[in-house]
């Protein structure tokens, strides 16, 4: 999938007191947050298209909800008609009409 | 998206469907393993379609049979198995590599010899030639030697200076040039006279050697003579100098045919009815297709020739003949004067073109019309040209 990362949001999830020296770490030397601190990078295209680099694993699939383990927690993702069009060990990309994304502790 | 998608349809691909509890489990072993899976949809409570690649496909299995899933394909896509299913029909696959083969070996024989350039030499003489030499239809083109046939064709046919033979697809095209012949040498040392090839009026003659025996304004017969090679020498009335003649003579001449119409004309008109005859020449064999009976009781026959070829030089050996049959209604008509006077003149015409040399020249042309008993007309017709009408002639050789 050729997903322009311009058009997606960049959501990361901070602290954890451990993790707050590698962030520092990785602002510090500029290197890529989602590799250092084990984050997905999730690139998003409209409501239509979500990419989620770096996942751990699908916990639940429904076509109107879908859960990914990830190593930010559990992302949710409520929509419907939602396929995964894509699925490779490094990422996921779910399509369909997205209604909401949410971090589950 | 579409190179993937096309890739993935080259090397083909299963849509299947796997039930079962632990769905996302599977999905999930899947992916660790490594195994390509794509547009996974939801189909029931416990259901899923998916996509997978055929290598993919074999290893889903002791995943599938490790997660407690059913595994059912429900459609196989892609080439190998489009492949597959064509592959007991063996004439699909024998018939292209027929085609071609029968087309490359068409195409290596030689189907049609043209030949250009050619102006005094006859064109069957060439082919007949190109023949001996190994260029006519239906020979092997490889079998072909062009630098050998092109030094016998100039050793045959003398009058030959430059060939050139170029076999493009099957068609041999020959270009000849002609030599251009060397003026004969004047036998100075042979005496002759210049006589009279017909009768005429001389108009001018002009002497270069010999000694002049008429002049302008003279009638002359045919075999006068006009230049004499026996020239009288000064003082002596006995002895003379043979000489080889020059010069030339030209004279006004009279050419004169007349020709005789019918006024009353037989005219064949088409009836617009029509019968086709097709045959099939196939190499050099004539092959009727389809003929039937023609039962017209005057018919003009044309041959209509198709050639089959693919371009201009790729000509397959066959051909189509159609020979048309065009029904023709005899009538008779009564010509008007003029138009029989003009009809007739016509005729008389191109008949006294036929006597004069193409090297004369026309002055004048009369027409005379005479009716004759039998309802017909006759022209007359009589041509005045200005010629040349010398010709030399021996002295003694009779």
């Amino acid at each position: 999938m050729s997903v322009s990362r311009k058009a997606g949001k960049k959501k990361e999830k901070k602290e954890e007191p451990k993790a707050g020296i590698r962030e520092k770490l990785a602002e510090m030397l500029e290197l890529p947050k989602e590799i250092v601190m084990n984050i997905p990078k999730m690139t998003m295209i409209g409501n239509k298209d979500l990419i989620i680099e770096n996942y751990k694993g699908i916990i639940e699939y429904e076509s109107n909800r879908i859960r990914i383990n990830t190593g930010a927690g559990i992302i949710k993702i409520t929509g419907d008609l939602m396929t995964i069009k894509e699925i490779t060990s490094e990422d996921i990309l779910v399509s369909g009409n997205i209604s909401s994304l949410e971090f589950l502790k | 998206m579409l190179l993937l998608r096309l890739w993935n349809y080259i090397r083909g691909y299963v849509i299947i469907l796997v039930e079962g509890y632990f769905l996302e489990k599977f999905v999930n072993i899947c992916v660790h393993r490594q195994i390509f899976l794509w547009d996974i949809k939801r189909s029931k409570n416990s259901a899923l379609t998916l996509k997978a690649s055929i290598k993919g496909f074999k290893a889903i299995r002791p995943v599938a049979r490790k997660t407690k899933c059913r595994v059912r394909i429900i459609k196989k896509k892609g080439v190998p198995f489009f492949l597959n299913r064509y592959r007991r029909r063996k004439a699909f696959i024998v018939g292209p590599f027929l085609f071609i083969l029968l087309l490359y070996a068409m195409t290596s024989f030689i189907w049609s010899v043209e030949v250009t350039g050619n102006k005094e030499i006859g064109y069957d003489l060439l082919i007949e030639t190109l023949a001996r030499n190994g260029i006519k239809p239906g020979v092997l083109k490889f079998g072909i030697d062009t630098d050998r046939v092109v030094n016998n064709m100039i050793l045959e046919i003398d009058k030959l200076s430059w060939v050139s033979v170029t076999i493009k697809g099957t068609k041999a095209k020959v270009q000849v040039a002609e030599r251009t012949v060397a003026p004969e040498l004047v036998p100075k040392n042979v005496p002759c006279d210049i006589i009279a090839k017909r009768d005429g009026v001389i108009t001018s003659v002009i002497v270069k050697d010999g000694y002049e025996m008429v002049k302008a304004g003279d009638t002359v017969v045919k075999g006068q003579v006009l230049i004499s090679g026996r020239v009288p020498i000064k003082n002596e009335t006995e002895k003379v100098r043979y000489v080889h003649s020059i010069g030339s003579v030209t004279a006004r001449t009279w050419y004169e045919k007349s020709s005789q119409v019918n006024m009353k004309r037989v005219q064949k008109v088409k009836t617009g009815r029509t019968k086709d005859h097709i045959s099939l020449i196939l190499f050099t064999k004539r092959i009727k297709l389809f003929s039937g009976e023609i039962d017209f009781a005057d018919y003009e026959k044309v041959e209509i020739r198709k050639r089959l070829s693919l371009g201009e030089d790729l000509v397959l050996p066959f051909e189509i003949v159609i020979d048309r049959f065009y029904e023709n209604n005899v009538m008779e008509e009564e010509l008007d004067i003029e138009e029989a006077k003009k009809l007739s003149a016509d005729s008389a015409l191109s008949e006294v073109m036929r006597d004069i040399p193409p090297d004369a020249k026309i002055l004048k042309t009369y027409a005379n019309y005479v009716k004759d008993k039998n309802n017909g007309l006759v022209a007359k017709v009589t041509v005045e040209c200005l010629e040349e009408i010398g010709l030399k002639k021996e002295i003694g050789g009779e």
